[in-house]
């Protein structure tokens, strides 16, 4: 997959790797830049997925899907320092949020959201690298297999979500 | 006496599948959708309501509305039962925890999906009605209260409510069930606005001018076309309800809730 060749409105299944955070770790993880501190995972080359997943069952990983993007974006400049490629989440996100995708040639997908249980059979290999007080909201490392993505922001700052 | 056991056993029952099944409406209505993420969304309807896996990973926080009959004795106060019931169902299900203990300083997750949330109407007579919402952190962050004037006109009210939806829906997993709780105190409208989502797709308001309201209101969100998954594709919204209550000369509260494409909920009702 290559990233700057995305355009908006693609549809694509993607098997690889996900960097699984949100809120609190992203909230945590730049206080740990502002103080200069060494992070406890590599974000180089990361897809950041914005999820937390749900218990796992004895059959299933468990039920997992994106959460709200824009709730991020005041992280997004820190993920892309720190190399990360693109974000995966839901809804639109804010104009600062597709500049920066422009800026650094980043791309933003949606995965589909409230389909949880569908997705639960399309990821496996979960690790927790780190966080782990933090419950739902630590860091995960999950492999995925034709996992449905939709290209929402392209590197060239095009943005699918027009009712701004 | 309705016994704690009782209530907690039908509560159990209609929680789990509120997170596991979804109205048959919804799932007419997404065969009806051609868009993108279509078929996995359909397989997803499908893959919960025979794994048991929930619909959504955010499996919310409960949201009560007791209707407590005079005449009804309960053994403990009833939000101690939610919570057993609350609690029983998310630690024996495939369920999030999604609470944390405190707001601001120690966002720490309570571990069993409690406390939940209840809301106390004193009736009449010998029922005990429960209504709840499984109500998602997504579709909860589009709320909002407008504090009109009270000269507002219908046109304004109806321009208010849809430039904020106009803004935010499509971060709430649309298409959406919209509440409008107006009147009352701020806090009221809000609370009605909630009340307004325990309602089934087709109960309108007994008012005919309430009533069209919630189809015109329903007229112009469909007309915004941000569709399923805020794509553009679809129906933005399935239905409005309005609530509401006397208000203050000075006020004109309106109060804004929404619930996601799945809008979970369930009723139990019990006779003492």
């Amino acid at each position: 997959m290559k990233i700057e060749e995305l355009r908006v409105g693609d549809e694509l299944l993607y098997s690889g790797e996900f960097l699984i955070m949100r809120d609190a770790a992203q909230k945590r993880l730049k206080q740990m830049v502002e103080e200069r501190k060494e992070l406890p995972v590599s974000l180089d080359g990361a897809i950041i997925f914005y999820a937390g997943p749900a218990k796992p069952t004895k059959d299933s990983f468990g039920a997992i899907g994106p959460t709200t993007s824009s709730r991020m974006d005041s992280f997004l400049e820190m993920l892309f320092m720190k190399g990360v490629l693109a974000t995966v989440g839901k809804g639109k996100r804010s104009k600062q949020a597709v500049s920066l995708c422009k800026e650094y040639g980043r791309v933003y997908f949606l995965a589909p959201s409230g389909a949880a249980a569908a997705l639960a059979g399309r990821i496996s290999d979960m690790t927790t690298l780190a966080f782990e007080d933090l419950g739902t909201e630590a860091i995960f490392k999950v492999h995925v297999k034709d996992f449905p993505l939709y290209v929402a922001i392209d590197s060239l700052g095009n943005d699918v979500f027009i009712n701004e | 006496m309705i016994s704690a056991e009782r209530i907690i056993r039908s509560l159990e029952e209609a929680i789990s599948k509120a997170n596991t099944e979804m109205d048959p409406k919804i799932v007419e209505l997404l065969d009806l959708y051609d868009g993108p993420f279509s078929g996995v969304l359909r397989e997803n309807a499908a893959v919960a309501k025979e794994s048991g896996l929930p619909i959504c990973q955010d499996t919310g926080f409960l949201e009560f509305f007791v209707f407590q009959g005079n005449e009804v004795a309960l053994e403990e106060p009833i939000i101690e039962t939610l919570n057993s019931a609350v609690k029983k169902v998310y630690t024996d299900s495939p369920f999030r925890y999604s609470i944390v203990s405190d707001p601001l300083f120690n966002r720490e997750n309570t571990g069993d999906n409690t406390p939940v949330i209840c809301h106390l109407f004193p009736m009449r007579g010998d029922k005990l009605e429960i209504r709840f919402l499984v109500k998602g952190g997504g579709s909860e962050n589009l709320s909002r209260l407008f504090m009109l004037n009270p000269s507002a006109t219908v046109d304004e009210l109806v321009r208010t409510v849809v430039e904020s939806l106009r803004e935010s829906a499509a971060r709430g997993c649309p298409p959406l069930k919209v509440g409008i709780g107006i009147g009352g105190s701020s806090d009221k409208a809000m609370v009605l606005a909630k009340l307004a989502l325990t309602r089934s797709f087709e109960e309108r308001h007994q008012n005919k001018d309430y009533a069209a309201l919630e189809e015109r209101i329903l007229r112009e969100i469909n007309g915004l076309k941000i569709g399923y998954q805020g794509l553009g594709t679809g129906i933005t919204a399935y239905s409005v309800h309005i609530e509401t209550y006397p208000t203050h000369i000075a006020t004109m509260p309106v109060g804004l809730a929404t619930d996601c494409y799945i809008a979970r909920k369930g009723r139990v009702i019990f006779e003492d």
